[in-house]
């Protein structure tokens, strides 16, 4: 019994764009600081090894997801350390990210590669079970990463836009001064905002290795890091509109194989392309106004009162 | 920071200049490079040459073995290689496709040095190629997919489509439709050799479109193996026939490779200075460098038997290629009477009927 | 960052003091590096004298770090011409693909051609195809309607993949189907190596373009004015430079000397069209620029450190059985260090 080609495709995407996901709710809350983490691509790394690395010794996949998420709080501390408390410049800074989390994962998940695990546990309500057209299928047949990305979106979006400690965090990225001014130190909220950020980044790299493809193999995010970043940019920096967004890209990587499985005949190549090209489309048709759409003090780093 | 400058560059040079004398413990009586494409922990490909050489240091004295891993199959291969020879390799065993004319151009620049490629067709006095007749192989491995498929429908995940994969799928849907006229088998290509998760993709996409059985060319069958017992259909294996432990329900069974007897024998030619360079092609035949793994507990014995029966067939000669045999838009590729043999198994460009999938 | 402040460093830098500088890099570098070789359980004195003794002191290994600087060199002007400017391109890695693509383009199609023709074609061709590929980034960022830096990201990952469309598709070579690649260059269109190595011609065409670069950005009105732009450039619009023209040129001729880069990794290296032209020389070129903020002689310094590194990292690897990453985990260091200790002054956005 075969499944359509919608249903393949969007049951394809939720499972490659849950990890995209999580990073890119991780780099929505660091950006919407006011800085941006290029090496996005190193904390996704850390966090797969990591996480498999722990399971693999510890026979325990949730511990394995718990060691993911603090490696990737860690990382992105260790960016902001540098950008925020030494004030180095975010690009490059972001650049020397990358390359530590391609050594540090390579060096960490590497006496590991090979090694068998079951992975986290999927499960999946029995009512929609029971249909037919569900049950072929992955559909709603998940692990808890995947079952917790919505409402964690959801929650991202409540703690930027409903609490204090995300206006503080918005005022940080829109204009350090004014948030200096009230009495406050912006570069608090901006190592916060990181903490929790790389948290979300390394449940991202978590939920490859221990549940989309139970293995660890250098280099294995292939370039998610940085589709999370044209992701961010894409979804006009808002959690809400990073889910849409998140399941448009991975539904790409996803309609192009599920296509080969029909016969059909259009190159992986060209559709590997369209996350990055329709960002630029989109950045294009915001014209001018995409830039009003950014935190105003993106990538700049606060000097403190001059 | 000037005078930090100035500490440091004494420093480095005084480092250099206490270059210690090098004296090897023993020597060795042979020093054997091997370069890999991807990690050797891979449960696949990489892992079946470095166990096979690992096993030829153990039998034969005083070798010294030199290993690189994350190789690229590119010119940046070259570096690598010349330094195993200049820390004196005098055997060199490439072990992945593309690294064919890199290491071809080592051995020009080196006569005294030897090179066995795995996967080439290149040879010249000090450089020969080597492979298993994985694709005769996999002829018997579809007689068992075309017995336990309750679908019709056979999956099979490819790195790259070259020749010697296309190859593979063909003799699995010729070994697939000789014993199941009305079976299928759909092709879905990964882009690389190790996307892991590319393939958990692929995989799924295969089994949603209703393939029970599904196997694989990629360089890990870990992923593939473990994806498709998650959604609960069977596996064929390769590359590694201790991949079976993935898949405890699914497994049917598998194909990998053994190198170790002919590795033994190069190395023994090369110390014994009687090296030869050829093309050497072996197959299921004893002692080969093809073996067929163990099959899984869910199969039942009249399968087993055919299986065995056809292996032995492959075994002592049977070809899989010979005409007619056309291919899947009707052309006809492979013409009455005729039959393609070891030294064609890199060219195809072209899936038999019944494949469903193009040759980009 | 004042032009008045740039001008005058640049002028009066004795030599001695720039290469203690740099100097002081190596040997942070050198202990770090032995402090990470000890972690991983390795003899780091052995290390060095493996490094040396197969790279510096050999002449295989020297040529090697030659053949490794020559696109390094490349990438790292394309990314300090638009800085000047106070431009980020962070899109090397794509420029090199599509020169190489193009070069491509050019040696599959006008085969006949003799060498003395063909080879001018391909090398014009790579720089244009580079070009190409970055004024699109600029003609966006002059219009204000994509930050550079993003737009140049992004394209990054567009190109390899337009360059594997190709090989699996149209340029998919017949003769081998056994794997993925062009057609071979005809030899009219190879860069003539030399003394018998991988050196190419290509290295003569770096060293040129850093000496033009360094005559551009010293010698004539057109470096002035980009400084000046690079100051303020609401001030210099005032002043009648047309920065709007200078934003894409710079961006494009940038673009067009990594394509370079990858021209000569195409024409003078592989000598086919392949997915793994770069082991990411476009990202490894903005460190680099970076970290000599953009001054020519400390680019040449950096490049060959950077070339010592890669080529540390295969021979140990093979001599001590240490994973490659190492190396990653040696440049991140060096980087953080550096960072720290706001080295990159002259840029610190």
């Amino acid at each position: 019994m075969t499944t359509s080609l919608f249903v393949g495709v969007f049951a394809g995407a939720i499972l490659s764009g849950t990890s995209l996901l999580y990073a890119t709710l991780g780099e929505t809350i660091v950006e919407r600081g006011g800085i941006v983490n290029l090496g996005l691509e190193g904390v996704l790394l850390v966090g797969a090894s990591v996480g498999f690395a722990v399971t693999v010794a510890t026979k325990s996949a949730w511990l394995g997801v718990a060691a993911a998420a603090i490696g990737g709080g860690l990382t992105n501390l260790l960016f902001g350390w540098l950008v925020i408390v030494r004030k180095a410049n975010q690009l490059a800074s972001g650049l020397a990210i990358m390359f530590f989390g391609v050594g540090a994962s390579a060096l960490i998940g590497g006496p590991y590669v090979g090694a068998v695990i079951a992975g986290l546990p999927k499960w999946r309500p029995s009512f929609l079970a029971a249909l037919s057209w569900v049950k072929p299928t992955t559909l709603f047949n998940y692990d808890i990463l995947v079952w917790c990305v919505v409402p964690i979106a959801v929650l991202v979006w409540w703690i930027l836009f409903q609490t204090r400690w995300g206006l503080a965090l918005r005022a940080a990225g829109e204009s350090p001064t004014a948030v200096f001014a009230s009495g406050r130190n912006p570069a608090v909220f901006q190592l916060q905002g990181l903490l929790v950020g790389g948290v979300l980044g390394g449940l991202g790299g978590a939920h490859l290795s221990l549940s989309l493809t139970l293995t660890w193999a250098e280099g294995m995010t292939a370039g998610r890091g940085f589709i999370a970043i044209a992701l961010v940019i894409f979804s006009k920096w808002h959690p809400i509109r990073a889910i849409a967004g998140a399941l448009i890209f991975g539904g790409a990587e996803a309609l192009q194989l599920q296509l080969q499985a029909r016969g059909a005949e259009i190159s992986p190549f060209l559709l590997d392309m369209i996350p990055y090209v329709l960002t630029l489309l989109v950045l294009l048709a915001w014209g001018g106004a995409g830039r009003l759409a950014a935190p105003a003090s993106l990538g700049r780093t606060f000097y403190g009162s001059e | 920071m000037k005078r930090l400058g100035l500490v440091g560059l004494l420093l480095v040079l005084a480092a250099f200049l206490m270059v210690p004398p090098a004296f090897a413990a023993s020597t060795p009586q042979l020093i054997i490079g091997a370069i890999y494409v991807g990690s050797v922990n891979d449960y696949g490909y990489n892992r079946s040459f470095h166990d096979a050489l690992t096993e030829v240091a153990k039998n034969l004295p005083g070798i010294k073995l030199l290993e690189a891993e994350n190789v690229p199959e590119s010119a940046d291969a070259e570096p690598v290689m010349e330094n195993m020879i200049q820390q004196g390799a005098k055997l060199i065993f490439p072990t992945s496709f593309g690294h064919q004319e890199p290491a071809f151009n080592v051995s020009k620049r080196h006569p005294d040095v030897y090179f066995y490629h795995a996967g080439g067709w290149m040879q010249s006095a000090n450089f020969g190629n080597y492979f298993g007749n994985t694709q005769t192989a996999w002829y018997p491995m579809g007689v068992a997919a075309g017995k336990m498929t309750k679908s019709n429908k056979l999956g099979f995940v490819i790195g790259i489509p070259i020749g010697f994969a296309v190859g593979n799928v063909n003799a699995f849907e010729l070994g697939a439709r000789s014993v199941n006229p009305k079976v299928q088998t759909i092709v879905v290509v990964t882009g690389g050799w190790s996307d892991k998760a590319k393939e958990a993709a692929a995989a799924n996409a295969l089994v949603d479109q209703g393939c029970d059985v599904v196997a694989m060319h990629v360089d890990s069958p870990a992923t593939v193996i473990q994806t498709v017992e998650a959604r609960g259909a069977m596996s064929i294996g390769f590359q590694s026939i201790e991949a079976r432990v993935l898949a405890p329900k699914g497994w049917i069974t598998g194909l990998g490779f053994t190198w170790a007897s002919f590795f033994t024998d190069v190395a023994k030619s090369v110390i014994a200075g009687t090296f030869k360079a050829q093309s050497v092609h072996q197959g299921l035949e004893k002692g080969g460098m093809v073996a067929v793994a163990p099959f899984g507990a869910s199969v039942p014995t009249n399968v087993r038997k055919l299986v065995t029966d056809s292996v032995a067939s492959v075994a002592n000669g049977f070809n899989p290629f010979t005409g007619p045999i056309t291919d899947n838009t009707g052309v006809v590729q492979i013409k009455a009477g005729e039959s393609w043999g070891g030294d064609k198994m890199g060219d195809f460009s072209w899936y038999v009927d019944g494949v469903v999938g193009k040759v980009k | 960052m004042s032009a008045e402040r740039s001008i005058q460093g640049c002028r009066s830098f004795p030599v001695l003091r720039l290469s203690a500088r740099y100097a002081g890099v190596a040997a942070i570098v050198l202990v770090v590096f032995a402090g990470v070789l000890l972690l991983a359980g390795k003899d780091p004195i052995k290390a060095y004298a493996d490094t040396f003794r197969y790279s510096l002191a050999n002449f295989y290994g020297f040529s090697e770090l030659l053949v490794r600087m020559t696109p390094l060199i490349l990438t790292a002007v394309a990314v300090a011409i638009p800085s000047r400017l106070g431009l980020i391109n962070v899109g090397g890695e794509g420029q090199l693909f599509m020169g190489a693509w193009a070069a491509t383009a050019a040696a599959l199609l006008l085969p006949w051609l003799p060498v003395w023709i063909l080879l001018p074609v391909v090398t014009v061709l790579g720089f244009a195809g580079g070009a190409f590929w970055a004024a699109i980034p600029g003609i966006l960022r002059a219009r204000k309607l994509v930050n550079e830096t993003i737009a140049t990201l992004l394209l990054n990952y567009v190109a390899p993949l337009i360059v594997s469309y190709f090989i699996f598709g149209p340029w998919r070579s017949a003769e081998s189907s056994a794997y993925p690649q062009s057609p071979a260059f005809p030899e009219a269109a190879r860069l003539p190596s030399l003394f018998n190595t991988r050196i190419n011609f290509g290295l003569f065409i770096a060293l040129t373009v850093l000496l033009a670069y360094w005559f551009l950005m010293e010698k004539t009105r057109w470096g002035v004015d980009m400084r000046s732009i690079g100051g303020n450039a609401e001030a210099a619009q005032r002043l009648g430079i047309p920065v709007a023209t200078y934003v894409v040129v710079a961006l494009a001729i940038g673009g067009g000397i990594a394509g370079l880069a990858g021209m000569e990794e195409v024409s003078g290296i592989h000598h086919h069209l392949t997915q793994g032209l770069s082991p990411g020389y476009g990202f490894t070129g903005f460190l680099i620029a970076w970290l000599a903020g953009g001054r020519p002689l400390g680019m040449l310094l950096m490049t060959f450190l950077f070339a010592v590194l890669i080529s540390a990292g295969d021979i140990l690897q093979i001599s001590q059985g240490l994973p490659y990453s190492v190396v990653n985990i040696l440049l991140a260091m060096i980087l953080f260090v550096v960072l720290n200790r706001n080295f990159g002054g002259r840029w610190s956005k």
